[in-house]
């Protein structure tokens, strides 16, 4: 006959066994002497420790308890966010390697901008330029064109001879005389105009040419 | 004679000419209507790939008003040609009463490519302002006429007034000598050609730099220049940025700071101006911007060098719509007398001394 060992017998006392064990040691201590004592035994030394364990020493000092609890607490998280650091690069390795990335293509961005202003020939880049400056954005996603081809390559100029509005290589000329009473007039809002007393008539005359913001 | 073709009815050169002579379009209850006009000399012709239009209208207007007439602005556009501008023929110093009769001479010249045909009238001349005597104002006012009209009208009442003065304290000879003085600021002024680009940038291989403006403060101004600065490079100059005070008592509306440059060798001539549209109460700043380049080019010689800038406070005007302009002791400075024009007012007596002398330009005076 095969008796259960220590362990079992001593699980079996304070009730803790599973159900088919339970049933089965029981069915053997019933029928075993020795291991009826055996289990008689545990359940005095269980006794014995319950009543020792009901009374708390008298020099219990709880504030140092406390603060021994609290330190192991302490210690405790400390030591989980060690465990955490240690465990993140592993984790954090696909982010880095993707903000490497955008700056590779940021630097070959840049390289190609400045390779293609620099190449770029004058009368294009001015035509960029310009196109650029007649789109705004207003809101996200909303862009602002100016109304029609407006102020692009629009020239305004006033020689001895005339004024003169050039556009894509059209011009509209406003013709005075040729006269040292002629004065130039230059308005940064876009307007240029000279200022002469005609000699027909007497009056005085101000012509002027404006671009198409004005 | 031009003032003979004034008189005629519209004679038109040619047949096939017909089709691009000028549409003029006035409003039906404009104090102005057209009674003649006269494109004698004007003619369309190809030249090279591209066709020019050279258009000379003399037009006899006739004053339909109550009122006597001091300016008027006409507004000539050219869509076909240049959609993105259009000029203006503007004429001040006037003192047309009711139903009189006066000129008005518009000589322009269109060049287009021969491919771009026209579909219709090239030419459009339009009425933009007429100022009258009690400085009220009729018209569209697109180009801002009403402003222009009235500092004009400011100016010249100003010269006329300090030329009797000076016919009142100093009798006929005071008078010629002052009118001397001034055809010999004429001819010693510098006048350069400009051209102008706007948001442009400099197309010098100069290197570009900064410049601050150095400020004239006139004694009267009712605003303050504080700090200014623009870009120069060479012969350009751009992007003014101005900062300004209000040391008035009353609001103020418009505002423009003369911008007078100096070369490296010391000559200085007047730019331009530098206009603002604001609201400026008393004792407030504002900072001015614009985007625009000059360049001034010069037709032999050596290339100008822009070195210094002074800036100067040309005319105010108030919310209330009162103007300020400088006055004549203002314009009397050194600095200012080098580089300002006389002012249209001044350019017109000017030019009746030449021809009427002394006693012509006093009863003209007088008529005022």
């Amino acid at each position: 006959m095969k008796h259960p060992n220590q362990v079992q017998l001593a699980l079996w006392s304070g009730g803790d066994l599973g159900l088919w064990d339970r049933w089965r040691t029981g069915r053997h201590v019933a029928g075993c002497a020795s291991c009826a004592s055996e289990v008689q035994a545990l359940r005095a030394a269980r006794e014995q420790v319950r009543e020792v364990t009901a009374q708390l020493p008298d020099n219990l000092n709880w504030n140092q308890l406390a603060e021994e609890m609290t330190a192991n607490v302490r210690v405790g998280l400390a030591a989980g966010e060690a465990i955490a650091r240690f465990d993140k690069p592993a984790l954090s390795g696909r982010p880095r390697l993707g903000w490497n990335a955008a700056m590779v293509i940021a630097c070959a961005t840049v390289v190609f901008g400045a390779a293609f202003w620099i190449n770029l020939p004058r009368p294009q880049m001015d035509h960029l330029l310009s196109a650029l400056g007649r789109v705004r954005v207003e809101r996200i996603g909303k862009l602002v064109q100016h109304p029609a081809a407006a102020t692009e390559d629009v020239m305004l100029e006033a020689s001895s001879l005339s004024l003169d509005l050039s556009q894509n290589g059209r011009t509209l000329s406003l013709m005075h005389p040729h006269s040292d009473g002629v004065t130039v007039s230059v308005s940064m809002r876009g307007s240029v105009g000279v200022r002469y007393v005609d000699a027909d008539t007497g009056q005085v005359t101000t012509n002027k040419v404006y671009d198409a913001e004005q | 004679m031009r003032s003979s073709r004034i008189l005629g009815l519209t004679l038109v050169s040619s047949a096939a000419f017909a089709g691009v002579l000028p549409k003029i379009d006035l409003p039906k209850d404009s104090p102005v209507a057209v009674i003649a006009s006269d494109y004698g000399e004007s003619n369309e012709t190809a030249r090279g790939g591209a066709m020019l239009l050279d258009l000379h209208a003399a037009l006899t207007l006739r004053n339909s008003s109550q009122r006597r007439i001091r300016g008027i602005t006409f507004l000539v556009t050219a869509q076909e040609v240049t959609p993105g501008g259009k000029g203006s023929v503007t004429v001040t110093s006037l003192d047309v009463g009711p139903f009189e009769t006066f000129p008005l001479h518009i000589d322009l010249r269109l060049l287009r490519p021969l491919q771009a045909s026209s579909s219709g009238v090239p030419v459009q001349i339009g009425l933009d302002g007429v100022l009258f005597d009690d400085l009220s104002f009729y018209g569209a006012d697109k180009l801002g006429s009403r402003r222009t009209l009235t500092l004009n009208e400011f100016e010249a009442r100003r010269d006329r007034k300090y030329f009797k003065s000076l016919v009142a304290e100093g009798g006929p000879e005071r008078l010629r000598r002052e009118i001397l003085e001034s055809m010999d600021h004429s001819v010693d002024r510098p006048a350069l050609d400009v051209q102008m680009v706007r948001g442009g940038r400099a197309t010098n291989f100069e290197p570009e730099k900064q410049v601050q403006f150095a400020f004239l403060r006139l004694p009267d101004s009712p605003v303050d220049p504080m700090g200014g600065m623009a870009r120069i490079a060479g012969n350009e100059a751009r992007a003014p940025r101005l900062e300004v005070m209000n040391r008035s008592d009353r609001p103020i509306r418009y505002l423009e700071i003369g911008w007078i440059l100096e070369d490296h060798g010391g000559r200085q001539f007047l730019a331009g101006s530098v206009p603002a549209e604001l609201n400026l109460a008393p004792g407030q700043k504002s900072q001015i911007l614009e985007n625009a380049t000059l360049k001034f080019p010069t037709r032999g010689g050596a290339p100008l060098a822009i070195e210094a800038m002074t800036g100067f406070v040309s005319s105010v005007e108030f919310a209330d719509g009162s103007l300020w302009i400088p006055s004549r002791t203002d314009l009397g400075t050194p600095q200012l007398q080098r580089v300002m024009a006389p002012s249209g007012e001044e350019q017109r007596l000017i030019q009746i001394y030449r021809k009427k002398g002394l006693q012509g330009l006093i009863a003209e005076l007088n008529k005022f």
